[in-house]
């Protein structure tokens, strides 16, 4: 190929981990969580396939999937409108009794048709619960040059509490991985210990027509999960590497590290380290530039266009359309799209999700180890 | 499949007067508002009004203009049949010619407006700022059962003989034109703004082109000869927000009229109304610990550690801890190093004001006065000084002065 197209296709799982943040995904799934002032999650991981030339991309949806699908729509912000690939969201094959699928395993197999057709040799999977501006070249390059069957991505970092305490509870596994040399020689499921590990980020590289022998095999035998129930299965027979990323992650498990991850982005240093790469891409709103008006007070924020703003703004993160009225004041927030906070109302540590009102004269307050969450469309 | 209203968006012009602005981009390309380039407002009317195919006439430095146009997807205008076209002068099996005239880039395109078979076609100009609904100026047309109609604005009394004036009766029919009169005998400027019948439009079209002696000019040559010929010319009243940006201080005034429309009428606020653009893309903007911002306007990809006040910001916009902007006109990705002051000035793309230097002044008195001008990419150096008219289209040394 000429150019910069890879040799792989791209395959995301939107609704991974939706179990950990049950406010957020009420009317959404992981992957449409708005993010960073103007982004949505899965805007991160496509974008990031996009720079590295993979263009056949798609995402295999379970429930919930509209605002996705109205996010994405033909996938031209991504420059995702192909003849050959593009981008392709899949939802769930409606049969007789409507069965949802639970794990990796049955996701792929609902594709394994379109698997078998497509040219690329490689297949890297990835969740949606991740903002980075990752290469998946060079991680492409590492899993070829070693010849491995598998490549899993890691971070050195401590496992998130949240994961801990529900390790027993939650639908969605998760995994740090025992590294010897530079192959995987451990897959711990639901491991709690503190202390730095090599907490995978479950994105993973592995040849097409392996991954479709794996499924196959794998579904036969009624599996579910890829990683529980195939790699570590195998972890002999099979050549898995650990491919450890160093760069920026923001890591959503839950609604305080959603609030944290967005207020992390008010320094200067993490906002570089995320976006000093190539483009995040993302859909366009068309709004006007965010108008501050006479007496209008703004210190240490992120801020999105289409705003207006009246009253007082510190440390907060505002996404697009949100309007402060006069005398209000907003601390500590994150205020998604078209917020309104009314006149002299006052808002601290809240989360406030799309189209909620503060009416006037209202306080709310949450504070920093709890942050007052107010849903979709609600009027305070 | 006939188009009934073809546009025809008059995009030529060299905008000389805005001089280091335009040294390479056509006028309808500078950038206005924040995040939009002059051309948004007429092609985002567009759209709005519900037309779909427009010819873009293009001749002075197309570049940029090109590309910003694209396939005219950031305006809906990327249609199967219809849609927005650029069109160059081209050669023919004739020979080639430049535009000649506004009249000329459109007897050029005949061929282009044919393909449509349309009844009616708009000519519209691409260096106004207006938000304007074209249906509601057609349905006058058609009401009056006009072959042409020009929209025009009341100006006060006193100004008149700056405009193109149509005199109109009661039923306000056009008995007369004066460009630019010393006695005027009307207030009724002419926007540039036509919708003509389409037979009518080629048939003064040939016939202008067949006189060696006209300047090929709607204005000067088509509007006359259809008034010699008692054709049937009506003027609309527009009243909304309209400025012809055409000069460095009716740009920058223009652009300070953003920030107030509850008095400029100028609201880009307007959820029913609109104005599309092609976005930078970049992360929402970051406002500092200390800065401070006052009463402006702020768009993606900016990062604010100074002071700005009273300013419209393009994205991408740096202002350094320090810095001071204020009642400035600051477009994409420029740079204000830290102790700078940029005021009552407009400083074009990717320029930098390095640190301690000075751009600018505030008049004494009322009205715009002097606007100092920056062209795109300049450098000014650390210390240096641009007085409040100075036109600087290359860079300032360290400590110069520049007047």
């Amino acid at each position: 190929m000429v150019n910069s197209k890879a040799e792989a296709l791209g395959i995301i799982f939107p609704n991974s981990y939706d179990s950990l943040v049950p406010e957020l995904v009420s009317e959404r799934l992981m992957a449409s969580i708005p993010f960073a002032s103007r982004y949505r999650m899965c805007d991160f991981i496509i974008s990031s396939m996009v720079h590295s030339g993979i263009d056949n991309i798609s995402l295999i949806v379970r429930k919930n999937y509209h605002s996705l699908l109205d996010h994405l729509g033909s996938g031209r912000e991504w420059d995702l409108v192909r003849k050959n690939g593009g981008l392709n969201i899949v939802p769930p094959f409606a049969q007789k009794q409507v069965k949802i699928f639970a794990g990796r395993i049955e996701a792929l197999e609902s594709i394994r048709g379109y698997l078998n057709k497509q040219s690329e040799k490689y297949v890297i999977l990835s969740d949606a619960n991740i903002a980075v501006n990752f290469d998946f070249n060079e991680l492409l390059d590492a899993h070829i040059k070693s010849g491995a069957d598998v490549t899993m991505v890691y971070r050195k970092q401590p496992i998130p509490e949240t994961l801990i305490r529900q390790s027993t509870s939650s639908e969605d596994l998760y995994y740090s991985l025992g590294i010897n040399g530079d192959r995987v020689s451990k897959i711990y499921i639901n491991p709690t210990e503190d202390g730095e590990m090599n907490f995978s980020l479950n994105i993973y590289v592995v040849e097409r027509e392996l991954l479709i022998k794996m499924i196959d095999d794998a579904y036969l035998r009624g599996y579910t999960y890829f990683v529980r129930d195939v790699l570590d299965r195998q972890i002999d027979n099979l050549d898995i590497r650990g491919y450890c990323y160093e760069g920026y992650v923001a890591h959503i498990h839950d609604t305080k590290s959603y609030f944290e991850e967005n207020m992390k982005l008010l320094q200067e240093e993490n906002l570089n380290a995320l976006f000093s790469g190539d483009q995040i891409y993302t859909k366009i709103r068309d709004d006007n530039p965010t108008r501050y008006i006479v007496g209008a007070k703004a210190k240490n924020v992120m801020v999105a266009d289409g705003c207006v703003i009246e009253g007082e703004v510190e440390n907060s993160v505002l996404f697009r359309g949100v309007h402060i009225g006069k005398g209000a004041k907003v601390k500590n927030c994150v205020l998604m799209q078209d917020t309104v906070i009314g006149e002299n109302a006052s808002v601290e540590y809240v989360i406030t999700d799309k189209n909620v009102t503060i009416t006037s004269n209202k306080s709310l307050t949450g504070n920093d180890s709890y942050q007052v969450y107010v849903a979709k469309g609600q009027i305070v | 499949m006939a188009k009934e209203l073809v546009a025809m968006l008059l995009a030529g012009g060299q905008g000389s007067r805005l001089y280091a602005l335009t040294q390479k981009l056509a006028k309808p390309a500078v950038p206005f508002g924040g995040k939009y380039r002059i051309i948004d407002f007429p092609l985002s009317n567009c759209v709005n009004s519900g037309i779909d195919t427009v010819g873009i006439l293009t001749q002075y430095q197309p570049f940029v203009l090109n590309e910003y146009i694209g396939n005219g997807q950031p305006w809906d205008l990327d249609r199967l049949y219809g849609g927005v076209h650029v069109l160059p002068p081209y050669q023919k099996a004739s020979g080639s010619d430049w535009y000649k005239g506004t009249a000329n880039a459109i007897y050029q395109n005949i061929a282009f407006i044919e393909r449509y078979d349309p009844q009616y076609v708009i000519i519209l100009s691409g260096d106004q700022i207006c938000k304007q609904d074209y249906s509601d100026f057609l349905e006058f047309h058609k009401q009056k059962n006009a072959e042409f109609s020009v929209a025009v604005m009341e100006v006060p009394w006193e100004e008149a003989s700056r405009f193109g004036l149509m005199v109109a009766d009661e039923d306000d029919r056009i008995t007369e034109f004066q460009e630019k009169p010393k006695e005027p005998k009307s207030n009724l400027a002419s926007m540039g703004i036509y919708i003509f019948n389409w037979d009518i439009l080629k048939k003064y079209l040939v016939e202008d082109e067949a006189d060696p002696n006209s300047e090929n000019d709607f204005g000067n040559n088509i509007i006359p000869n259809l008034l010699r010929d008692n054709r049937r010319m009506y003027a609309y009243h527009f009243n909304g927000y309209w400025k012809d940006v055409g000069t460095i201080p009716s740009l920058w005034e223009a652009n300070m009229e953003v920030l107030d429309p509850e008095h400029s009428g100028i609201d880009l606020f307007d959820e029913n109304w609109k104005i599309y653009s092609r976005n930078s893309g970049m992360t929402g903007h970051r406002i500092g610990e200390n800065a401070i911002v006052e009463n402006s306007m702020i768009t993606d990809g900016c990062n604010i550690k100074g002071t700005v006040k009273h300013s419209i910001l393009f994205a991408g916009v740096t202002v350094e801890e320090g810095a001071v902007v204020e009642d400035a006109v600051v477009m994409g990705g420029s740079v204000i190093k830290s102790g700078a002051e940029v005021k009552h000035c407009i400083v074009a793309e990717n320029a930098t004001i390095e640190e301690n230097a000075k751009v600018g002044e505030k008049p004494e008195g009322e009205g715009v006065g002097e606007v100092a001008t920056i062209a795109a990419g300049v450098t000014i150096g650390a210390g240096a000084k641009v007085g409040p008219n100075a036109m600087v289209y290359d860079d300032v040394k360290e400590g110069e002065e520049k007047w």
